[in-house]
């Protein structure tokens, strides 16, 4: 029904607006799978993490990672007990049984650091053999490279007893290895009772996520990225020396020289179609300012008619701009092709990008705030899009039902269904009657 | 004499660290070795510089899909990018060989690329690890791929098919509304559950990125690496930034060491099909706006001309009476430049189009340069009022012109749904 280049053109703009949509979807859904996730209770492997992220698994200090140096337990103050009890009761609640669990996550998990080896500074590498024991209990394969790796904080010289005896609760019967490196272990296994299995709850965010920390590490590189950013974007301002600049200017100067042609590229052909739309818009509603208002005296009129008389000669001076620019591209077309269309969105030519390392914030106060935010953002961008389709479609429908001259039905289904598309957005018809003259 | 040929020494030390150091923070930089070669336009420099221009212009190549496309679709997209982006020499176009060939000519375009604009700081801020929960203002649904404008419509096509997608995309339109609905209560929650725990000074909480990163540990491995690999790559920018001048003064060399070719010849075409694609269709929109408002114009203004100047003969003559329309003469002239500048200035203060990091805080005490949520929840609204405005203005148009179309015929009642 469709002449079919008109077709080609409408299904095509109709199909990139749907495949717009689809990759948003997929964004979003992506993000929320992610986050789901995370409110979820966390799947965690009790021996290897904990809430209050110790540094990576990264070698910390030599001092700290192979030695078995008893440490000497040390008085702490009360805080530090207290932490600890929190995070004893945490990791209490943390363990579960894992069935399956690959034994390559553990192998390639390098020696993390469990609250217990943290903890157990009071000189006790008991953590070892009785990480041992949890690891023969609870899974098939044997870590021996784990019992090895102490990667014990001195710093924190915090009582062992508390955490150890929580330990202590799993069989520690092949607990083996009761080297010389226990003595706070003994007292404590006395009072170890019989192991019943753990609690097996999990952590949960909603009860557990201010106990979270972020890793020494990584919060290391991050102030180092922003300091590195800082220096960059103070550099860029402040700007490099005048013999650099005046060097990038001759150089760009010769190279035009030598090589000639200099069309307005694509990228600044569809810049300038951008703006003269912002243009026509602007100017239209100017045009519709002055019209709404009826003129009170002669000097309002005057006025009037020199602004209408002012915007033709704008809208003159852009259409004369915009001959120019199609017969550029007729010419010797720099097609704008999409890579090149992603690329200028990135690489805004002539280097107008404004580059912030600071992190701005957009500061919310509620959840119904940022979804009246995310709501406006969504309806804004579906806004423009409805617009530009309807501009396509009036492009291409228009013309048509004015050149169709049969008027028997076909013209009237056209008529019809254009109607619905332009004027209602498509979600109402309208009927028509053929109101004949009576019989 | 010594110290002369100590000061050339270190002035040519000085050349390979600071193309090393370009090098670095590059992605995929390659030696200064090649650079060198490519100067006397070795073809064995030609393919890592094509690889290197192929990450630098487009935006889709990463690691992993960078080597293995097809060096040919490198290439072409290397050459089909320089066009669109303006490049003059056409040498680089016209060679129609793939891969092996001019690779002085990428070495004088890779300098193009740097020299015009901070391209170095373009790309790091591009591939910047972001931690927290960015949110930018201004959302454009654009479509991911190629435009389909080779598509291939098996028959004809009836206005029914076009009414079915429409109707599609409205559906899509609500379901990506409750889905970000459903976003963002989520967003909130781990911002609640996790106040606290971040150690910045002005919020506390955690973003997405950094839980993710403590639930996962192998998570919290990638981050630091690609944070690792930022910091090395910001270092390289500085050092480069800190010793480009030697590169400059190295490259006139290079375009002096160019065979004067014929400059003047306007390009040929190349041999890629021409496919008029949106560039075209957008002038033509634009085109077709533009001429519609100019009839509106004429249609209001040419009646009010005739009016005033039947009136303005009996208005009399005083000298007041010319002062008065020089004034408004002038003002309205002031009026309508502001309103020419207003387009020709880039869209929107530039602080709004970078991504904000989202941030949850009860007492407002905003910093210099921090958004509030409740001022851009005003704009959006002035924002969207105003789309609404200019669709339902075009819906108006359409229904008018096709009443005129339609009105011609007799004998026909047209009945408009209710609601309307």
């Amino acid at each position: 029904m469709l002449p079919a280049e008109c077709a080609r053109r409408l299904m095509a703009e109709i199909q990139g607006a749907l495949d717009a949509c689809s990759e948003r979807q997929r964004q979003l859904e992506r993000s929320l799978r992610v986050s789901r996730r995370l409110l979820r209770a966390w799947d965690v492997d009790p021996e290897s993490w904990e809430p209050a992220g110790t540094p990576i698994p990264e070698p910390p200090p030599g001092s700290e990672t192979k030695e078995e140096d008893p440490a000497p337990a040390c008085a702490q103050s009360l805080q530090d007990l207290k932490e600890l009890e929190l995070l004893t009761q945490a990791l209490e609640k943390a363990v579960r049984v894992r069935k399956g669990m690959s034994s390559a996550r553990q192998r390639d998990r390098t020696p993390s650091l469990t609250s217990a080896s943290t903890v157990a500074t009071a000189g006790t590498t008991a953590s070892a053999p009785s990480q041992a024991s949890r690891q023969a209990g609870n899974r098939a394969s044997a870590r021996p490279t784990k019992g090895t790796h102490q990667a014990m904080d001195p710093a924190k010289n915090l009582p062992a007893h508390k955490l150890l005896s929580v330990r202590s609760k799993t069989p520690v019967g092949a607990g083996a290895g009761t080297t010389k490196h226990e003595p706070g272990l003994r007292d404590q296994q006395t009072t170890a009772p019989s192991a019943p299995p753990r609690t097996t709850e999990a952590f949960t965010l909603k009860e557990k996520g201010t106990l979270l920390q972020l890793p020494v590490a990584f919060r290391k590189a991050v102030s180092k990225n922003s300091r590195l950013w800082a220096q960059l974007s103070s550099m860029q301002t402040s700007d490099s020396t005048d013999a650099t600049r005046a060097a990038k200017a001759q150089f760009l100067q010769k190279l035009q020289m030598v090589s000639g042609s200099s069309r307005p590229s694509a990228a600044e052909i569809e810049a300038e179609a951008r703006s003269l739309r912002k243009a026509c818009a602007l100017l239209r509603l100017r045009m519709q300012e002055e019209l709404s208002v009826a003129p009170a005296d002669w000097m309002e009129e005057y006025r009037c008619l020199l602004t209408l008389e002012g915007l033709q000669a704008i809208v003159e001076q852009c259409l004369h701009r915009l001959q120019e620019l199609q017969a550029a591209v007729m010419g010797g077309l720099p097609e704008p092709c999409a890579a090149g269309k992603a690329t200028q969105a990135s690489l805004p030519c002539g280097g107008k990008a404004d580059l912030s390392w600071s992190p701005q914030l957009l500061l919310y106060s509620s959840t119904q705030e940022l979804q009246t935010l995310a709501t406006l953002k969504l309806r804004v961008a579906m806004l423009e899009q409805q617009i530009h389709l309807e501009k396509v479609l009036m492009a291409e429908l228009l013309p048509l039902i004015r050149t169709w001259e049969p008027q028997g039905a076909p013209w009237l289904a056209l008529c019809r269904a254009a109607y619905s598309l332009l004027c209602q957005g498509g979600e109402r018809f309208l009927t028509i009657l053929r109101d004949d003259p009576a019989d | 004499m010594g110290r002369r040929r100590r000061r050339e020494d270190r002035a040519a030390g000085a050349l390979p660290e600071a193309i090393a150091a370009l090098s670095r923070s590059l992605p995929a930089g390659p030696s200064p070795e090649i650079f060198r070669r490519a100067k006397f336009d070795r073809p064995e420099a030609a393919p890592a510089l094509w690889q290197l221009l192929f990450r630098v212009l487009s935006p889709l190549a990463t690691d992993k899909t960078g080597a293995t496309l097809v060096p040919e679709f490198q290439v072409r997209l290397v050459k089909s990018v320089l066009r669109s982006q303006g490049y003059p020499r056409s040498v680089l176009a016209q060679r129609s060989e793939g891969n092996s060939q001019s690779s002085r000519e990428l070495l004088l375009a890779l300098s193009w690329l740097l020299a015009r604009g901070p391209l170095l700081e373009q790309l790091l801020a591009q591939s910047r690890v972001q931690l927290g929960d960015q949110v930018s203002l201004f959302e454009v649904l654009a479509r991911p791929g190629p435009p389909a404008s080779c598509m291939e419509i098996e028959g004809p096509v009836d206005l029914h098919q076009v009414q079915w997608l429409m109707g599609k995309l409205r559906i899509r339109w609500r379901q990506l509304l409750s889905s970000q609905q459903e976003h963002c209560s989520l967003l909130s929650k781990i911002h609640l559950y996790t106040c606290g725990s971040h150690s910045h000074q002005r919020f506390s909480h955690l973003s997405v990125a950094e839980t993710e990163m403590l639930r996962d540990p192998d998570n919290t491995q990638q981050l630091l690496q690609a944070l690792e690999c930022e910091n090395v790559r910001l270092e390289a920018a500085l050092e480069w930034r800190r010793c480009e001048l030697v590169f400059w003064q190295w490259m006139d060399t290079v375009l002096g060491a160019c065979t004067p070719g014929a400059p003047a010849v306007p390009s040929q075409p190349l041999t890629l099909p021409v496919i008029p694609e949106r560039g075209l269709g957008e002038l033509e929109l634009v085109a077709w706006e533009l001429q519609a408002l100019q009839e509106e114009l004429q249609e209001a203004a040419e009646p009010r001309r005739a009016a005033w100047e039947a009136q303005v003969s009996s208005l009399g003559r005083g000298p007041e009476w010319i002062t008065a329309r020089k004034t408004l003469q002038e003002t309205v002239e002031q009026e309508l430049t502001a309103l020419q500048r207003s387009w020709e200035q880039s869209g929107g203060p530039p602080q709004l189009q970078r991504p904000h990091r989202l941030v949850r805080s009860k007492d407002g005490t905003p910093g210099p340069q921090d958004l509030q949520a409740a001022e851009m929840i005003r704009m959006l609204r002035t924002q969207e009022a105003s789309l609404d405005g200019s669709l339902r203005q075009l819906q108006d148009q359409c229904q008018q012109e096709l009443a005129r179309l339609a009105g011609t015929l007799p004998g026909l009642i047209w009945i408009l749904a209710p609601g309307h």
